[in-house]
């Protein structure tokens, strides 16, 4: 069975990439427009990882992390952050909320691939 | 002729009014160019990727069918050695590459849409200010005692101050990227 990916990015195009990437690799993918709406389809599905952006309306990439961490069914769910700042700072502010890694943005296909499957087989 | 009619005050006071109202409106001017440009965008990644994925998915059956195809067929054994053959399958590695860079290139759109963005909340709070400032300076104008001016120029610092601050949520350098290669990855 096809695992699932929750894609929360405020960018439509990006979310289209990722999609479209993901999909061809065999994935399930499911869009979420910011962290509150990825939030919501995170309870309302499972998922096997999460790959989210920073910079979001409503609620940011490092909220949506620490409220998934708070739940008990995404204690250990893989999350990424996929996103524009590359600051230490920021990767740190991620690590410590709870992301297994960070991805700069633009990403590459390939690559994307590559880490998925690898932290999700 | 009274000496409040000597004092530059009131007229400095109406010249900062009209500088803000004329800076104002060209700020509003810009934000509208912006939005349009950023609907333009939008409107033009969505289609371009539409088409794109849609593209690729056509090739990728197309390929799909010519190995169903080339192994349905009897075919010679120079044939199916041939280099036409080995060039048609070596074909979907160049496609496998070349929609792997375009897809890196579509994410400019991202990028540059957060700038735009940035850019419409600086202009707007630089259009409040401008605005603010007007105000103020239409209480100069009307200010005849020294109390009230300095209470009017306090209340300008302050505005500025506020405006100062970085609009909430909003890092400085969270787009620095210079070209579209693909960005690091660090697994913690």
């Amino acid at each position: 069975m096809a695992k699932t990916i929750l894609a929360v990015d405020d960018s439509g195009s990006l979310r289209q990439m990722v999609a479209f990437s993901l999909q061809a690799a065999g994935y399930n993918v499911v869009q979420a427009v910011d962290g509150q709406d990825g939030l919501n389809k995170a309870k309302e599905k499972t998922v096997d990882l999460v790959l989210t952006d920073q910079n979001m309306p409503i609620m940011d990439g490092l909220t949506l992390i620490k409220s998934l961490r708070g739940l008990g069914s995404y204690q250990k769910v893989p999350i990424l952050m996929l996103t524009t700042e590359s600051s230490d700072e920021m990767k740190a502010r991620g690590k410590a909320a709870g992301a297994n890694g960070w991805l700069v943005k633009p990403f590459d296909p390939k690559r994307l691939i590559e880490v998925v499957q690898k932290v999700i087989g | 002729m009274t000496r409040q009619n000597d004092s530059p005050v009131p007229e400095l006071g109406r010249l900062l009014s009209a500088l803000c109202e004329n800076g104002s409106q060209h700020l509003s001017r810009v934000e509208s160019d912006l939005m349009q440009t950023m609907f333009l965008l939008n409107e033009a990644i969505e289609k371009i990727g539409q088409h794109f994925t849609a593209i690729h998915q056509a090739v990728s059956e197309q390929q799909a069918e010519f190995e169903l195809l080339l192994a349905q067929m009897v075919l010679p054994a120079q044939l199916k050695d041939s280099e036409q053959i080995s060039a048609l399958r070596d074909l979907r590695e160049v496609i496998g590459d070349e929609v792997n860079s375009a897809v890196v290139g579509l994410q400019f759109h991202d990028l540059t849409s957060q700038l735009i963005s940035r850019t419409i909340n600086r202009s707007n709070g630089l259009r409040d200010l401008l605005l603010t400032f007007k105000a103020h300076g239409d209480g100069i104008s009307a200010a005849h005692e020294a109390e009230e001016m300095v209470r009017l120029l306090g209340e300008m610092g302050e505005s500025l101050k506020h405006c100062s601050a970085d609009p909430a949520g909003e890092s400085c350098h969270s787009v620095q990227q210079r070209h579209l290669g693909c960005g690091e990855i660090e697994l913690f």
